[in-house]
Parts: C-alpha cells; structure tokens; sequence
C-alpha cells in the first residue's frame, strides 16, 4: 500500500532510458523521477541531451531502449494520436518561444483552445485576454512574432504552453539570453504555476533561476544522471559533482 | 610529410558520388511516399481545415496566374513562329494550328506549367516549411497535441491538387491564344481559319491526357516539397538545400513520370 502510495506521488518517472543519434550515444541509462507538484532542475554540458530528454518526455523524440511513464503511462509505445492527450497535459516551452510566426499573438494563444476545447470564439477571447493580463502582455494581441522582444516572445510562448492548464510542464532554457527583469517576470511565472502545484522540469544553465525555482537538482553527465539532490543537500557536499559543476570546477 | 601519394582513382570516385546521389533520390522517393500516406490518411479524418486550404489555392492558384499567362503565351507563341517558319519552306503553313494546339493541349502546356509551378510552388513550400522545422514551429505544433500533416501538410498537398490542373487548362488557353497572335501577325493565318482548325483537331481526349497527367504532377510537387522542407537539418543553409533539392526533385519526377503517364493515358483512352 505505501509502494503505491509512493508511485501514485511520482508525475514523471525515466526508466533506464537510452538514445543514440546516428553513432553518437547521447544517453546510456538515464534514469529519474519527478514528484507531483516538483520543480526539477536539469543540469549538464552543452550537448549533454537535457532538450533530448524533455522533447522525448512529450514524444518528439522516441528512445532507442527504456521507459518513460508520465503518471504511471508509458509513452514511449505510443503513436502520435495518443500521444495527443499526453501532449495536452504535458506543455513544452520552447528556448526560444516557437511561435508561429504567420499568426498574432492573439492567435498563438487561441491556437491550442481552438484545436483542443469546445469553447466559442468569445470565451476564447476572454481567456486569451486573461492570460495576456497574467504574463503582463496585454495590448500586445495584434503584434506578430517578428516585432517583438526576445524576452516577449518568451513569455507568450509560456502563455500559449500553459493556456490549456497543464499538470506537467517542461521548460527549455526560458531564462537564455534574457536581461535581469524578464529573467525575473520568468521566474516569478513559473513559481506561479507552482505554487498551482504544478509539476516542472526546468532545463538551464541559468544557476540563480534554479535556485529560485526549483526543489531538486539533478545533473547530467556522460549520458547518466550522475547525481541529483536539493539545495540544502548541495551546499552540504560542495565537493560533488552537482557542486563542482555549479561552481564551474573541471569534473 | 611522409605519407604515401594520394591514389587517384576517378572511376572509384564517380561510382561512389553516383551511388550516394542515387541512394538519397530513391530515400526522397520513399520518404514523400510514406509522407503521402499519411496525408491520405489524414483526409479522412475530421476537422479539415477549410480556411487553411482557401488559403493555399489562392497563394498557388490566385499568385501564379501572371507566371503562366506569360509562361503559356510565350511559349504558344514561339512555337507557332518555329514550326510556321519551318514548314512555311514546304508550303505546310496551314498545318501550323494543328500542330501547336494539339503540342500543346498534350504535352507542352501541361509539362512546362508543371515545370513552372514546380520552380515556384515547390521552392515556396518547401522553404516555408524548412523554416518552420529550423525555428521549432513544427514541433511546435506537435507539442501543442495537433498535426502538422494535417495542418501544414494536408492544406498545401490539397491546395496543389486543385489549382494545378486548373492553372495548366488557363496555361493550355494561354498557349493556343499566343500561338494565333504569331499565326495572324507573323504567319498571316486567317484568324477564323485558326480557330477553327484548333476546334477541329482537338478532341476531349487530347485534353484529358494532357489535364488528366497534372493532377500527378500536382502530387509530385506538393508531396516533395512538403517532405524536403519538413526534413530539413542544418540550420538556414538546410533550408536552401532542401528548396533547390525539392525543385530538382519534383521537376525530376515530372520529366520522367510525364513518360510513364502519356504511356498510360494512352492505354486508357486511346486503345
């Protein structure tokens, strides 16, 4: 009974999971979990395959070997139409926002709605207009991708990922190339969704955002995890791996 | 420093290139097969997106009409000042509305058209859809829980299929109106008499063969496009390759499928 208990806590769980890329093996035995409502911090080197894991999380990317159960289901059997109800549940926010750039703002938003709910077009627009309002990007609706900020178009991509309420979300590096005040707005939006209880993985080199956000932090390194702990649990072993990297020490 | 001359070995080198240009043409092939299977599959599943497909018969059907106006014309026109200056030697004139209109309702109108249309449409799509795959706008639409074959794919392949067989019929009245301008200016062929000839000569069946081979044509180069852009590796420099690869492709296969279609039309129609 607690062994269930246990796994019915358990949101994302990796099992032994291995990828290759033509001859290159990526991953060998990548193996993890993530706890309802964690925030999970992914570290590792450039190249080390942290956007490998989140894209095969959501099944853009199938694994040569292993498992990947999100709320106890393996995906990895799973053909694109059924993957659609994962990808509803499961939001990616792309590294650099992937908007399409021939819609509005307006339109990226109302994208997954439209595709996804039974809402008519003016409850779409009150809920478009609300989430604008929660990412402070309101009056910003008829700009298309092109004209806008970096940092913009990161948060609107955060908007669009997010508008369908996801239980799990995956962020790719949201915080790269942003000044302090839209790194911040960043922050502050996903400690937002988490204080919703929703679950995340946050992929970034970006060490102040992980500290700020996340529970756990696991690191990434020769196609393994090679250790993962909290905060207090780092600080308390400088010396490890997790440490060594976070200070910028050779491994 | 001390290493041996390099061997030259030409004929090795050829075979290899040969081989490699072969295999990856033949992967092209299977690949857009594979990917027309899925667009076929995707057609009969609901929503189709009505809006999307308008779309695209406008930006292939509506944007392309100067090219074939001018393609069309000029071609009709060339060749009634070739074959009249030439047959003009052997007092065979009056053949040139007979020839031209039936050149053109069965192979010339189609094919050039095609080849046109493969030129604009397919490096458009293609180049479209590349820079869709390089900025993750297909993925994208993959982690938002939608299609891309039936979003970006479906409308385009769809949107070829109805406007061009029907950009070639306007390219086919282009060609044989050019092809009376020279007959009268040049040639100084009764209008009335050249136009009643065209109607004489040309059966339904001329045109059906030829109109029937571009709805393949139309497959070839949205299919092809659509598979090259959404394979595209490499950044903005794969978005160029991928559009001159899908252009050569598709005219490739327009060029040697013309063959095989005329074959079969033949069987069909003309047994």
């Amino acid at each position: 009974m607690a062994i269930q208990g246990e796994k019915n806590q358990i949101a994302v769980e990796f099992q032994n999971f291995k990828k290759r890329f033509g001859t290159k093996l990526v991953h060998r035995d990548v193996s993890f979990q993530v706890r309802k409502g964690e925030c999970l911090g992914l570290l590792g080197g450039s190249g080390a395959g942290k956007s490998v894991i989140l894209r095969s999380l959501i099944g853009l990317e199938k694994p040569d070997e292993g498992q990947i159960l999100v709320d106890g289901e393996d995906i990895t059997k799973m053909g694109e139409r059924d993957l659609i109800e994962i990808r509803k549940k499961v939001a990616y926010v792309f590294q650099n926002g992937a908007l399409f750039d021939s819609m509005s703002v307006y339109e990226n938003l109302a994208y997954p709605l439209r595709a996804h709910t039974k809402l008519n077009e003016r409850e779409i627009a009150d809920r478009v207009h609300e989430q604008l309002d929660e990412f402070g990007l309101a009056g910003n609706e008829k700009i298309f991708p092109a004209n806008l900020s970096g940092g913009m178009q990161k948060r609107v991509g955060l908007a669009r990922s997010i508008i369908l309420q996801p239980k799990i979300v995956l962020y790719d590096e949201p915080t790269a190339g942003l000044d302090p005040y839209n790194t911040i707005r960043i922050q502050e939006m996903i400690l937002r969704l988490k204080s919703k209880g929703v679950t995340a993985i946050f992929v970034t080199h970006d060490m102040p955002s992980v500290f700020a956000v996340c529970d756990r932090i696991a690191l990434l390194l020769e196609g393994k995890v090679s250790a993962i702990g909290t905060r207090e649990e780092l600080e308390r072993a400088p010396e490890g791996k997790l440490g060594r990297f976070v200070t910028g020490q050779e491994l | 420093m001390s290493g041996q001359p390099q061997v030259q070995r030409p004929l090795h080198d050829f075979a290899v290139s040969f081989g490699e240009k072969m295999l990856a043409f033949t992967r092209a092939l299977g690949g857009a097969g594979l990917l027309m299977h899925q667009v076929l599959r995707e057609l009969f599943r609901r929503p189709l997106h009505v809006r999307l497909l308008a779309e695209q018969v406008y930006f292939i059907g509506v944007q392309s009409l100067g090219l074939i106006f001018i393609t069309s014309l000029s071609t009709g026109m060339v060749m009634a000042l070739q074959f009249g200056l030439g047959l003009e030697k052997f007092g065979g004139k009056l053949y040139v509305p007979k020839i031209v209109s039936l050149s053109i309702l069965r192979e010339m109108g189609p094919v050039f058209c095609s080849l046109m249309l493969a030129a604009r449409i397919g490096a458009g799509i293609a180049s479209e859809i590349g820079s869709m795959t390089v900025t993750q706008q297909i993925d994208a639409i993959r982690a938002l829980g939608t299609s891309p074959i039936k979003r970006i794919v479906l409308p385009r392949v769809l949107g070829c299929f109805i406007a061009v067989p029907l950009l070639c019929a306007m390219g086919n009245f282009f060609g044989i109106l050019g092809s009376l301008i020279v007959g009268v200016t040049e040639l100084g062929l009764d209008p009335l008499f050249y136009y009643q000839k065209v109607l004489a000569t040309c059966t339904i069946t001329d045109y059906v063969t030829g109109i029937g081979k571009t709805f393949f044509f139309a497959l070839f180069i949205s299919v092809t496009a659509c598979y090259f852009g959404l394979n595209v590796r490499g950044g903005t420099q794969g978005v160029g390759s991928a559009t001159t690869r899908a252009v050569v492709t598709s005219s490739v296969m327009i060029l040697v499928g013309d063959f095989f279609l005329t074959k079969l039309f033949f069987i069909l129609l003309e047994k």
